[in-house]
């Protein structure tokens, strides 16, 4: 089942009148069958993307079609989703099965029906000897593959989930996500999921989308999202760490960074910022590469060095310090004070104009 | 960790114990003594009260009286019927409430005013509305074509008396449960709404299988607290009905009425202990009441 | 599944459109029901007997006809030699005794609240849960003994009662309430743990912490208490009527009920009734209106916590 979003707006006005535009004009096509990733900084719209979809927010432009259906005045519960809470909202009353069974009574499905897909959906998130239990009695992971059982017995065209790790302990994060991909690997229903954390988009999304202020930045693979950043946000929100930003040049074909030649380019002269990937850098052991800089920190994990460089603010002034960071071979022996020469992998460098779009 | 600082946390509790040990807990117990004392006259000895011995007759001639049982009847009846009417009454109307978008500080409110007025000034207004000839009750059962009842008249039925006291109770009993269930159901989290919506959960499903359960513990504690206070009714009697306790006298007597009219004389031989035992009694059925209420409670409420 | 979701309800609409009106005209219906008796009982106040009389039963009167007799008639000596309906008496003892019992109450529940809350001494918990006890007892049981106690301090007796003896026997059983305590209780217990500790390192004795921390921040819930123990005064009856000997000693509910009947005939005068009705009730309501807020809230989270 296809979501398509069309001219979707809301705005949320607060007590002294001032308006937010908390999504703004989004057009958006949710492919059919996929687990698509909705990513982005507290405060981007993501989670207000999902409740317009889920239909618990009103929208005040656009239009929502799930497949060929037009949902854009269809209240929540006729929608035919599944939601998954960010704090589960297990009714802490009832056992799992009854959390489970609740929205079947609603929609009155068979009773003998109803007990049969309880069970069902209870194995396949795992949980079938836990159906007496109440919610408190559980784990939080345990308590959330519930909400996803609730969330799916009733067999919805679309499921949706809020920051579905956040509330999950690091080790138990990586268990789950990769069992939210295994159910939607086997359900094969339409799945979008809120998070703020792009590692967990990146790993399990068939495709992400990225967005900033209401506003859709980018949607695709991640690793194309990853290796082809339309913007400088969006390169600096994927990767991790962050990718690294210079303030640069472009004079006749040369790339500089503060003088330093780092690549050549067909562009036309202008200022531009510089991004280059923490992996992008090489360490030129012959030492002619003019792009140098004296590393202040090392950092080694058995496999990788990080290279820490800490540079002084345009102006010289100590506030504005940034931090630049390279990724090397642990073989290359260095330490604080070195003076380190480096070359840089075209494919991991883009070039942003000054507005921060992305320069081919 | 704090200290054990022993001595100063009794200083601090100086004034409260004292004035408890003379107010509560040494009537507490004397209650329980003077009502199995003989022949008691609580004056007598300049002050130091005499008896002739122990006796549990008191407690016998208190069953035995046909108005303790009058009493007790009508205490009942007030309590098991007042009490369930005016919860449902105030769930119904908190969550009536809190569907409303505009105006709920209005009506709030307007609810909570019966809680802040004298029971006897408002019981008097409510017997006036209950005149057979003058009252505004009788006026508009005209107007669906109905007879006047003789409500509180000299000649008037039990029935149309308790039913006057029971509207009054109910009125006056609305206006507590209303606030503190408007309280609770505010507390409730807002996420168990949307995920019912989004279970296709209709607005009498959600009522039943998550408000009111989500609810139930305060519901248990109004329940617990509203019949301790039916049980105690008196001030409402009193403002309805006056001193006579009735249309005719005695009618509407309730267990704290009968054991204050044996006070009263407490100056006869023995009937302060029949007042004793009669409280005592009124003690014992609290507590049944209450015990009961917790059981029942064990399988309904959800924490 | 999809015949099971309908789409595009404008109908839907037009049902809770519909819903929220019988669900306004349902609470409407209380308001009236709750206002009603107020109503009844000032219009009946201003109405003159031949009104009062009337069947139907007039609904409504212009403010330029009130009639204002009943009020000026309670406060017209009877043969007995006082008014009818000694108002301002009964006020300045309603309003004394409150004060009184007020004073001392916050006085001892806030001591008794820190103690609970704050210190830690042996038997702590089990003190406050027999305080708990308590309350589960009626009252009527206390009232006998407390009533033979007050005779045997001399503060009662039919002949000779003295205002201040009348006074002591309607104040001193009543400096103590469990309710608050427990109540006042809970707001301390909300107060961090870390204040407390800054202050004994700065070198701060409990008092003053009590003093300066404590009951500043707890002040809302403080006023509160003080604002529903005051209004509890108002509606004192069986105790002030036990333990005083004269009427001029009484509070407001007790010359209410019995005043306007004549006995002879048995005719109750309706209009002068509701007429110190309302003098009795438009002090609270006042009051309420002020303190609306603080009174709301106060009562609704001691019922929350219990």
């Amino acid at each position: 089942m296809e979501i398509r979003m069309k001219n979707l707006t809301k705005i949320f006005t607060s007590k002294n009148k001032k308006e937010v535009r908390a999504v703004d004009h989004v057009d958006l096509v949710i492919p059919s069958g996929k687990l698509i990733g909705l990513l982005g900084p507290s405060g981007c719209g993501k989670s207000t993307t999902l409740y317009l979809i889920a239909g618990l927010l009103k929208q005040n432009e656009g239009e929502i079609f799930f497949g060929d259906d037009e949902v854009t005045d269809t209240p929540p519960e006729k929608r035919g989703i599944g939601l998954v809470f960010q704090n589960y909202a297990l009714y802490p009353h009832m056992t799992v099965r009854e959390n489970i069974l609740f929205p079947l009574q609603n929609l009155k499905v068979e009773k003998s029906e109803a007990i049969q897909r309880t069970v069902e959906m209870a194995q396949l998130v795992g949980l079938q000897e836990m159906l007496d239990r109440k919610p408190k009695e559980l784990s939080g992971g345990q308590q959330q593959r519930v909400a996803i059982a609730r969330a799916l017995v009733k067999k919805p065209r679309v499921l949706l989930l809020d920051e579905p790790l956040s509330n999950l302990d690091a080790r138990l994060r990586l268990q789950t996500r990769e069992e939210i991909k295994r159910i939607q690997r086997e359900t094969q229903i339409t799945t979008v999921f809120v998070t703020h954390d792009q590692e967990e988009a990146m790993s399990i999304s068939d495709e992400i989308v990225v967005m900033k202020d209401g506003v859709i930045q980018q949607m695709g693979e991640p690793q194309y999202v990853y290796d082809f950043p339309v913007n400088l946000f969006v390169a600096k929100f994927l990767g991790n760490p962050q990718i690294n930003v210079f303030d640069g040049i472009i004079e006749k074909g040369k790339i500089l960074i503060n003088g330093m030649l780092v690549g050549e380019t067909k562009l036309p002269n202008q200022k531009v910022f510089v991004g280059i990937r923490p992996e992008g850098f090489i360490v030129d052991k012959e030492k002619t590469s003019p792009f140098q800089y004296e590393i202040d920190l090392v950092e080694t994990i058995g496999r990788d060095t990080t290279l820490i460089i800490e540079v002084e603010g345009n102006d010289g002034s100590l506030l504005d310090k940034k931090t630049f960071k390279a990724i090397v071979d642990a073989e290359h022996r260095i330490i604080p004070g070195d003076t380190v020469h480096f070359k840089v992998k075209p494919e991991k460098m883009h070039l942003f104009d000054l507005g921060g779009k992305v320069l081919k | 960790m704090e200290t054990r600082n022993n001595w100063k946390a009794w200083l601090y509790l100086a004034p409260l114990l004292i004035l408890m040990g003379i107010w509560i807990f040494y009537p507490l117990i004397n209650a329980f003594i003077i009502s199995v004392y003989e022949n008691y006259l609580p004056l007598a000895n300049n002050g130091a009260g005499q008896a002739t011995g122990y006796t549990l007759q008191n407690f016998v001639r208190i069953l035995n009286d046909q108005l303790f049982w009058k009493a007790l009847g009508n205490t009942f009846v007030i309590a098991l019927i007042s009490v369930p009417v005016s919860i449902i009454l105030a769930l119904v109307i908190s969550v009536a409430l809190k569907s409303i978008p505009k105006l709920t500080g209005f009506f709030q409110t307007v609810f909570f005013l019966p809680y802040v007025t004298n029971a006897i000034a408002i019981g008097m207004a409510f017997a006036f509305m209950f005149h057979q000839n003058y009252g505004l009750f009788n006026y508009i059962l005209s107007w669906f074509g109905l007879d006047p009842v003789n409500w509180i008249g000299g000649t008037s039925s039990w029935w149309a008396q308790m039913s006057a006291l029971l509207i009054f109770t109910v009125w006056s009993g609305l206006a507590f449960k209303i606030l503190v269930f408007t309280s609770g159901l505010q507390n409730i989290d807002k996420q168990y709404y949307d995920a019912a919506k989004i279970d296709s959960a209709s607005k009498w499903t959600v009522f039943r299988r998550i408000t009111v359960p989500l609810l139930s513990p305060l519901i248990l504690y109004i329940s617990i607290t509203s019949m301790i206070g039916a049980l105690k009714a008196y001030n409402s009697v009193i403002g309805l009905f006056g001193e006579e306790l009735g249309a005719q006298p005695y009618s509407m007597i309730t267990i704290v009425a009968f054991v204050y009219k044996f006070r009263s004389s407490y100056t006869d031989v023995g009937y302060i202990s029949y007042a004793a035992a009669a409280a005592i009694i009124l003690f014992v059925i609290t507590v049944i009441f209450s015990l009961i209420q917790g059981a029942v409670s064990r399988k309904r409420v959800h924490y | 599944m999809s015949d099971v979701f309908v789409l595009n309800e404008k109908a839907y609409k037009r049902k809770k459109v519909i819903s929220n009106i019988i669900t306004y005209a349902f609470l409407s219906l209380v308001a009236i029901s709750v206002l009603i008796p107020f109503y009844w009982m000032i219009l009946t106040s201003f109405k003159t007997w031949t009104q009062i009389e009337a069947i139907p039963p007039i609904l409504y009167l212009a403010p330029s006809k009130w009639n204002l007799s009943n009020y000026t008639d309670l406060f017209l000596t009877t043969s007995a030699g006082q008014p009818l309906f000694p108002f301002f008496t009964y006020l300045k003892n309603t309003v004394l005794i409150s004060l009184l019992t007020t004073t001392g109450t916050i006085i001892t529940t806030i001591l008794s609240a820190f103690a609970f809350a704050r210190l830690n001494f042996k038997g702590r918990d089990t003190v406050f849960a027999i305080l708990l006890a308590t309350m589960m007892v009626p009252g009527e049981i206390f009232i006998l003994t407390n009533f033979l106690t007050i005779n045997k301090f001399g503060w009662y007796s039919i002949y000779d009662q003295t205002y201040s003896d009348a006074i002591l026997a309607m104040t001193i059983p009543f400096m103590v309430s469990v309710f608050y305590i427990f109540y006042l209780r809970q707001t301390f217990k909300q107060i961090p743990n870390e204040l407390y500790y800054a202050a004994k390192v700065d070198g701060t004795s409990d008092f003053k912490y009590l003093l300066k921390v404590m009951i500043p921040v707890a002040m809302p819930t403080i006023v509160t208490i003080i604002i529903l123990n005051a209004m509890g005064a108002w509606s004192a009856y069986i105790w002030p009527a036990m333990v005083t000997a004269e009427d001029k000693y009484r509070l407001v509910s007790n010359g209410l009920r019995g005043a306007f009947t004549d006995t002879s005939t048995g005719r109750t005068d309706y209009g002068q009734q509701m007429a110190a009705a309302v003098l009795v009730t438009m002090p609270l309501l006042i009051v309420f209106f002020t303190f609306r807020k603080q009174i709301m809230r106060g009562v609704s989270r001691s019922g929350i916590k219990g």
